[in-house]
Formats: structure tokens, C-alpha cells, sequence
């Protein structure tokens, strides 16, 4: 008995050295994980009215500075959503090359921008140096102290040289947080052009009894928070669910004005049998394919799939208008952009910073566009001829106009979803639409959890 | 009968608490003893812990414990005072980093991480306890070699005591390593874990960026007042509960009866093949469980497999027509309406459940009491009567504890619920939505996304230490019902 408690004591006070080694790399107990909200890419804001923060171009000297400064080799991590690995390692490699004194060991890991902050969040300081991540993150990312001041740039003026929307996208409170990447992280219309002429989208009700005519249907992922809200904030409800000033809970008004007569146009359409509430993304894509669906509303990421399946049948164009009530409105979008975000953990934070500069410099810009059809948020690159000729770009472009920043926290997902379920489903329990849309609001508009 | 059984439960419970009561008085007493009745050599060892081995001549061990004191005492200096003296307030000083752009070079002050100072100041409580428990074990030690060198017995030395590590007590070295593991994999963080629930660390306190504290209770107040984490908490808690339970009862005896009527036709007389029909059915096993899961969920998608077969073959119609679907109704809402959902999540966990099972009742059956079996033959029982009477209380005794298990398990089945219903169900009832739950989630797959995605830790860790309380509680009062006076020997032979 007396030498197992030894034998126990012993292992215990061995366990000491063990633990002092490696509690450094402790983690939270519950890790990142794929969170819930719109498809594989969420979205952001517009500059409709944010005001562009500008962010200072530094003294030329300060690169030559820190190339001097620098005398051991530079490792870094970048993180790069899988889709995105070689270019990104094209691109790495040529940054390497800018600088032949330094020497550097950059490493290229897969996350994608939808998950990013998941995996930067679990653990900050052991996250990536430079990491690619969806601007509707970045509130968090910023409160949670994951993301690196823009204080100044280097190579290439950050706030002069990328639309205004992305840049106001990679704003928190008057600062610039991040290096806009991409601009077409929202979503518009695609359509088959054997049903639909260029007439018939530029709005809903034509493009029903087209569709209807034609025995094909139109899938709208309405069961979807993401999509529902082209819907209820279209053009001139003076309807909107945004964030609210604490930057945690929400301001929604679905309930007020004209927001019963958008449900009860949904409702409408879902009673054609010809607007149709589509599963998801991926069964969305793969109907419009088959041509079960002749539109779709969807994004970029999907282009490529439909263009291919379609050929000369393929097209684009931002959403078409509907009717409520006895008023025609627009609909609006989320509009996104995918920026790349430096992580102020690193021990190398300036030469992050020229790397995330690198990776989104005009040049950068229109190679991803060229490898990857990702729309720039470079001025530049956006006005190039091959980029406007894309039609899914062009699209994503003419519904700018419309969309609307998506600053809205967590608690606008789940019940805006149960909402667009309901109204998907044609309303199958005879609620009183005023009823769903105040409940909707309610959970929308729910105080979170405090202390 | 049954009150004498009655009887000796109750005086074997109060055994036991009589037991372990007695137990700890011992500890103590004789730890006073040795202080109080020990010579200079063993009360030597209150300061230098090696000196009552020393005194009897034990050179060796003594020196080496002592230098393990001596070890621990630096470990405790060096290591646990700068995190211990932080454990009341975990960490006072926030990050702050300021960026130079001319220099470009990054400057954090030395900050506190409250997460970190949790972790090792728990490590440092564990290691003092482990301490404080040695050494009042090394008093007694002590104190023991002192009187058996008094009364002339053998005295071990310290090779002795090595050739005992590797012979007669080799179980101890053997247990060695995986009583490490298990402090290191399960003690401490369940520690951490419990801590955290009377800390506020959630996405506004997230280290090392900000520190969180201790709150005590407010975390548990918050679960149970009115509201608690979200504005139709009591409600969702209520509808999560009870299906949760449901589907506990229903996966655990549905899974239970059918591995025992699969595992008694395999083995029933006529069947030929025996082994290649368990083996079709154990293949199901191999396959990793989440594998399959999401490949079934593909199948019974809206726009799945099954539904266009079904579709196709006139099913779907058919259930139109008996008024199963509404006439609407294009598709078989396999996974996506509430009612078929749940039917569906029942069905595909026997599929995937049932082959473990099957194995289980086939070994428990090749052991059935032959001699029982075969009076209830030759009185002329009928083959359903040998089945009720004979074989399925045998099994259940036999298995008793192994379904307790199950249910727990059940309880907290994360896989089967969240890959068949993650990305495909979505509620239609607000007030669930509200909260972020759903009509087919259990408590832990709503606890997981309530805290996923919204890094709300400690609530995470309040509802994992009340789900524990409940499958501690349920296990109890069903061990104790079930084994109640011992009915397990009724079958033993």
C-alpha cells in the first residue's frame, strides 16, 4: 500500500515537468467550428453612407528599415481558403522574392474565409500570421483583439486604391482593420436565357409566368436569413435588420410598415407553385443544371458551375423587383467582400503587413481574378475589360447599387430562417402573418445573454 | 422475501457510509498518531520528510525523498506562487499592443492571461494536494518503519523496494502510466472546465486579448431565473428536455430489442449461414459512423435519392392518398418536417445502432442457463414463452448495466442527431427558433451551437456540469432499482 502512494506520488511530481512544458499550448475547451448563417460566404457593407477611413501612407525609409532590422529568418503562416492554395503560394513566393535579403519560411495552410475567424478565435496566438477571412467577421475578429490595426501603408495606399465599399467594410469604429481582397461576395440572379428574355427578370411577377408558361420553376433559398433579406429590406420598405450600436444585438422593424405585405407577396409567390423555396445551395445549382429551376438567386461561387452547364443559355443580372402590397420594389442583397486580415500575435507583424499587403495589390488582385473569376476590390483591376466582361461580375455590379451592408450579430440567423421556412412552406398552420413577423422580430431583436 | 431484501440493502448502505466515514478518521488519526507517539527520527519527518527513513538506517530513500520535498518546494516557488497569487482575480493587467509604422515593429505589454492563470493555478492546486497527501503518507511510512525496526521486523531497503516495483507489486508500475493519463486527460480538464462555470469567459472576455473573472453563481442564476440565455430559454429548455429523454427511451430499448430478436433469429435453429449473416451485418460497424450518417442524410434529403425512388415508384403518392403528406406535397419531408424527422432519426439510429447490439446479446445467449431452458422445454413451454419468461429477463440482468450506459450515452448522442439534422432541419416553431433550438436537438447538440457560435463558454460549462447531474442522478437511481437485493443471482448458477 505505502509504495503505491509513492509510486503515485512520484508520477505526480514527475507530471509537473511534463505539464510546465507544454501548458503553453493549452487551447480553449471548446474549439472553433463551422458556424451557422449564410452559405459558404457571408457578406458586407456597402458604403452607402460610412464615411472611408483613410489610412496613412508611411515614410518610404520604414520598409528599409525593417529589412535592416531583420536578421533572423522571417517564418510566417498564412492561412488561404483550399480553393485559393496555389495562387496564394504563387503569389508567396513572389513576395518572397521582392525582398532577396531577408530570408523567409512562410507556410501556406487551407481555412476557408467562411470559417476563418472559428479557427482564429479558438486560439489567437496561435492562429496564422496573415489570414484570409468574410468581412462579416470582423466585428468579432476586432473585439476579440485578432486582427492588426492598418496604421500604416507601404507599398500601395490601401484606402485609395480598393472601392470604397471594402474599404468601409474593413472599418471598425473609424479604423481600418483589414486588406480588402475580393468584392463580389454577395449574391443576384442567374437565369436561363432559353426561358427568360432580358425583359423578362427585371422583375418577379413576369418572370413567374414566364417560368409558369415554360413548366419550369424559380429557386430562391428562402428558408435561408441570408437570402430572406433581399426580401424585407428592398429598395424604399424603409424596412431593416442591421446591428445596433452595442455592436452585439440587432435592430430589425420586419413587423412595422409594409413588412406584412412582403410576407404575404412571398406567401403569394410560393402559391404559384412556380417560385419555389430551394433546399440549399448546392441543390439549388444542381437543379438549375438540370433545368428544373430556370433562375436561381445565388453567388459567385457558383458561376462556374452554372456557366458550364448552361453554355449560350447562361445568364446574369441583379435581381429583379416584386410587388407587395400594390407597390413595386426592388430587392436588395448582402453585399460582401473577402479581405485579408493580419493577426497582431505575430512575431513578425511587419512583415505581415507587407505580406498582406502584397497578397492585395492590384497585381495579386487580377491574378486571382485570372485563376480563380474572384471579382477585385482594386479599383484598377475592377475596371479592366475582361473583368466587366464576366457576367456574373457585371451582375454582382449592377445589384450594388442596391445591397446593403450585412452588420448584423448572431441572433438574426435562426429565427429570419424559421421565418423564411414557414413563408417557404405557404404558411401551412394559417398563422397570422403579423404574428410570424412580430415572433421573427422578437427573437431577431433578443438582448444577448450578458454578464 | 422482499423485505428482508429491503433489509440488507439498507444495512449495506449504511455499512458503507459507516465505512467511508471510518475511513477518513483513520487517515487523520493515524497521521496524529505517528505525530504524537513517534520517536525524534520519524517527528524529524514533519520538516525534512527522508529523515524517519534516514534515523532507521534507509540512506537512500530517505535522501531521495527528500530531494523529491525539496523539488517540490522549488516547483512550488518557482512555478505555482506567481500564477496562485493571480487565482483570485485571474489576472489584473489587460494586453496592449502598440504598433510603431515607422520601425514597423509591434510592442505587447507584459500582460495577464486569465485562461492560462486558471489552467496552472489548477495544475498547482492539484500538485499541492497530491503534496499535502504524500506527506502525510510519508508520516505514517515513517512511523510504520519505525516500529517494525523497534519490534526486530524486516526492514526493506532501498534494491528491496526496486525488485518489488518489477515483482510482487509490478501492477503498480503498471498503473503508473495511465493514472497519469487519466489525471492529465480527464481530472484536470474536468477541473478547468468546472471552473470555468463561475467565471464570465465568453466572447467579451476572450483571452488573452481581455481577461474574464469569477462571477460564482450568476452563471447558474442566469440558466434557471426567467430568460437565462435567451428570451424563450424556459420553453426551449422545457420541448429539448423532453424529446431528449424520448429519444433516450426510444434509441436505448429500440436498439436493445432489436440486436436481441436479430441476435436469437441468427442463432435460431433453421437459419443457415449464421456467420455470413453477422458478418453482413457487423460490415455496417466498419464503415465510421459519421460516414454513414451523412451519406443517409444525402439519401433522405428533399431532393435525395429516396425521395426520387419514391417518387418514381408511386410511394409518394400513395402516402398523398392515406393523407400522410399534404396535397401540396411533392417530396417525402424525410428529415426536414418534425414528425417524419424524428420517426426517421429513431429508424436510422437501429440501423446503425443495432449491429453492436446483436453481437452483445449473441455472446450473452451462447451463456443463457441451459439447465432453465431445458426444464421449460420439457414442461412444454411454448418457444414465445421460453422467450418473455426465460431468456429476456435472463439477458436483461445480464445487460442491466450496460443499458444504463446506453442511455446515458444516448443522452448525450451528439453524432446521430447533429449530422442527420445539421444544415437540413430547419424549425418552423419561433419560439424554439428564438432560442436557437429545434424540435429534433438533444441538449447537447443546442448547447453546442448556443456556445459554438458565440464562444459563450461558461455557459457551455453550466449546462455540461447540469447534463452530468442528470445522468449522475438517472444512474443511480437506476443502478440501485435494478440491482436492488442482488437479482443478478437469481440467474447465477
Amino acid at each position: 500500500m505505502k509504495k503505491r502512494a509513492i509510486a503515485l506520488a512520484m508520477s505526480a511530481i514527475m507530471m509537473t515537468a511534463t505539464m510546465a512544458a507544454c501548458t503553453s499550448q493549452e487551447t480553449p475547451p471548446a474549439a472553433g467550428a463551422p458556424t451557422e448563417a449564410a452559405p459558404e460566404n457571408n457578406t458586407g457593407a456597402e458604403p452607402t453612407e460610412a464615411e472611408v477611413v483613410e489610412v496613412a501612407k508611411a515614410d518610404d525609409s520604414a520598409v528599409g528599415n525593417l529589412i535592416a532590422a531583420t536578421t533572423d529568418t522571417v517564418k510566417l503562416v498564412v492561412w488561404a481558403s483550399e480553393e485559393d492554395q496555389e495562387l496564394t503560394q504563387d503569389l508567396i513566393n513572389k513576395f518572397e522574392a521582392q525582398y532577396p535579403e531577408v530570408k523567409f519560411d512562410i507556410q501556406l495552410g487551407a481555412c476557408s474565409e467562411s470559417t476563418a475567424k472559428d479557427n482564429v478565435l479558438s486560439d489567437p496566438t496561435a492562429a496564422a500570421d496573415v489570414f484570409a477571412f468574410a468581412d462579416d467577421q470582423i466585428n468579432d475578429l476586432v473585439n476579440a483583439g485578432a486582427l492588426q490595426e492598418v496604421a500604416a501603408a507601404y507599398t500601395y495606399d490601401v484606402s485609395k486604391e480598393n472601392v470604397a465599399g471594402s474599404v468601409a467594410a474593413a472599418t471598425v469604429n473609424g479604423k481600418v482593420y483589414a486588406y480588402p481582397m475580393t468584392a463580389d461576395n454577395g449574391y443576384f440572379l442567374y437565369y436561363n436565357k432559353s426561358v427568360f428574355s432580358e425583359d423578362d427578370i427585371k422583375s418577379l411577377d413576369k418572370m413567374v409566368e414566364v417560368a409558369g408558361a415554360a413548366d419550369t420553376q424559380i429557386g430562391f433559398e428562402l428558408a435561408n436569413a441570408w437570402y430572406l433579406f433581399g426580401f424585407f429590406s428592398a429598395q424604399g420598405t424603409d424596412l431593416y435588420a442591421r446591428l445596433a450600436a452595442d455592436g452585439v444585438t440587432n435592430e430589425c422593424n420586419w413587423n412595422e410598415g409594409v413588412g406584412v405585405d412582403i410576407a404575404n407577396a412571398i406567401l403569394g409567390y410560393v402559391d404559384t407553385g412556380v417560385f419555389v423555396k430551394a433546399a440549399d445551395d448546392a441543390s439549388a445549382v444542381s437543379n438549375m443544371k438540370d433545368g428544373k429551376y430556370a433562375a436561381i438567386v445565388n453567388g459567385t461561387w457558383s458561376a462556374a458551375a452554372i456557366s458550364e452547364a448552361l453554355g449560350d443559355d447562361y445568364g446574369a443580372a441583379k435581381l429583379p423587383t416584386f410587388t407587395a402590397g400594390d407597390k413595386e420594389y426592388q430587392m436588395s442583397s448582402f453585399a460582401g467582400y473577402k479581405l485579408i486580415g493580419v493577426n497582431p500575435h505575430s512575431a513578425y507583424v511587419g512583415w505581415s503587413m507587407l505580406l498582406a499587403e502584397y497578397l492585395t495589390n492590384e497585381e495579386s488582385q487580377v491574378a486571382r481574378f485570372e485563376a480563380r473569376g474572384l471579382g477585385p476590390a482594386n479599383i484598377k483591376a475592377a475596371s479592366s475589360e475582361t473583368v466587366k466582361a464576366d457576367p456574373a461580375i457585371a451582375a454582382i455590379a449592377a445589384q450594388a447599387e442596391y445591397a446593403t451592408p450585412q452588420r448584423i450579430g448572431g441572433n438574426f440567423w435562426d429565427p429570419a430562417k424559421s421565418l423564411g421556412e414557414i413563408l417557404g412552406n405557404g404558411n401551412p398552420d394559417g398563422t397570422d402573418v403579423q404574428t410570424l413577423l412580430d415572433n421573427a422580430v422578437e427573437g431577431i431583436n433578443a438582448p444577448v445573454s450578458a454578464n | 422475501m422482499a423485505k428482508k431484501r429491503k433489509q440488507t440493502e439498507e444495512v449495506v448502505k449504511r455499512d458503507l457510509l459507516k465505512e467511508v466515514g471510518e475511513g477518513i478518521k483513520k487517515y487523520f488519526t493515524d497521521f496524529g498518531t505517528a505525530v504524537n507517539k513517534g520517536d525524534w527520527g520519524t517527528r524529524a519527518s514533519l520538516i525534512v520528510m527522508g529523515a524517519g527513513f534516514i534515523a532507521r538506517k534507509q540512506f537512500a530513500k530517505g535522501i531521495l525523498i527528500t530531494l523529491v520535498q525539496i523539488m517540490y518546494f522549488i516547483v512550488f516557488a518557482v512555478y505555482s506562487v506567481p500564477y496562485l497569487t493571480k487565482f483570485g482575480t485571474l489576472g489584473t493587467v489587460q494586453m496592449e499592443q502598440t504598433f510603431d509604422p515607422v520601425t514597423m515593429q509591434q510592442t505587447t505589454n507584459n500582460y495577464d492571461n486569465s485562461f492560462l492563470i486558471l489552467i496552472h493555478s489548477m495544475i498547482s492546486l492539484f500538485l499541492l494536494v497530491v503534496f499535502v497527501m504524500y506527506y502525510i503518507h510519508n508520516m505514517k511510512a515513517a512511523y510504520k518503519v519505525e516500529k517494525d525496526a523497534w519490534a526486530g521486523r524486516h526492514v526493506n531497503n532501498i534494491l528491496e523496494d526496486i525488485a518489488d516495483m518489477v515483482g510482487k507489486k509490478f501492477y503498480i508500475s503498471l498503473l503508473t502510466l495511465p493514472t497519469i493519463g487519466i489525471v492529465l486527460m480527464n481530472i484536470l480538464p474536468i477541473l478547468v472546465l468546472v471552473a470555468i462555470a463561475f467565471t464570465n469567459y465568453d466572447q467579451n472576455h476572450m483571452p488573452p486579448a481581455s481577461l474574464f473573472t469569477w462571477v460564482g453563481f450568476d452563471n447558474f442564476k442566469a440558466l434557471i431565473s426567467s430568460g437565462g440565455m435567451t428570451i424563450t430559454f424556459g420553453y426551449a429548455f422545457r420541448k429539448v428536455l423532453g424529446w431528449t429523454l424520448v429519444w433516450a427511451v426510444l434509441a436505448t430499448f429500440t436498439n436493445f430489442i432489436g440486436g436481441i430478436v436479430l441476435a436469437v433469429l441468427i442463432n435460431s435453429k433453421g437459419v443457415k449461414l449464421k456467420k455470413m449473416w453477422r458478418s453482413l451485418f457487423v460490415i455496417a460497424i466498419a464503415v465510421p459512423q459519421f460516414v454513414t450518417l451523412i451519406l443517409v442524410r444525402n439519401f433522405f434529403r428533399d431532393d435525395g435519392i429516396v425521395n426520387t425512388l419514391c417518387a418514381n415508384a408511386g410511394i409518394t403518392d400513395f402516402f398523398k392518398s392515406i393523407g400522410l403528406l399534404g396535397a401540396n406535397m411533392n417530396f417525402i419531408p424525410f428529415l426536414t418536417s418534425k414528425g417524419w424527422a424524428k420517426v426517421m432519426i429513431v429508424l436510422i439510429n437501429i440501423w446503425v445502432g443495432i449491429p453492436y447490439q446483436m453481437l452483445i446479446a449473441t455472446g450473452v445467449l451462447m451463456n443463457a442457463p441451459q439447465d432453465q431452458l431445458e426444464s421449460a422445454r420439457i414442461d412444454g413451454a411454448s418457444h414465445t414463452q421460453i422467450f418473455w419468461k426465460i431468456t429476456v429477463p435472463y439477458i436483461l440482468v445480464v445487460q442491466g448495466p450496460a443499458l444504463i450506459t446506453d442511455f446515458v450515452r444516448n443522452i448525450n448522442n451528439f453524432n446521430v442527431i447533429y449530422l442527420l439534422t445539421q444544415d437540413v432541419y430547419t424549425t418552423t416553431d419561433q419560439m424554439l427558433a428564438n432560442s436557437n433550438a429545434k424540435e429534433v436537438d438533444l441538449l447537447v447538440t443546442w448547447l453546442f451551437r448556443l456556445t459554438n457560435e458565440y464562444y459563450n463558454y461558461k455557459m457551455a460549462s453550466v449546462i455540461g456540469i447540469i447534463v452530468f447531474i442528470i445522468c449522475v442522478l438517472f444512474t443511480l437511481v437506476s443502478y440501485s432499482k435494478l440491482m436492488a437485493g442482488g437479482r443478478e443471482e437469481d440467474y447465477q448458477i
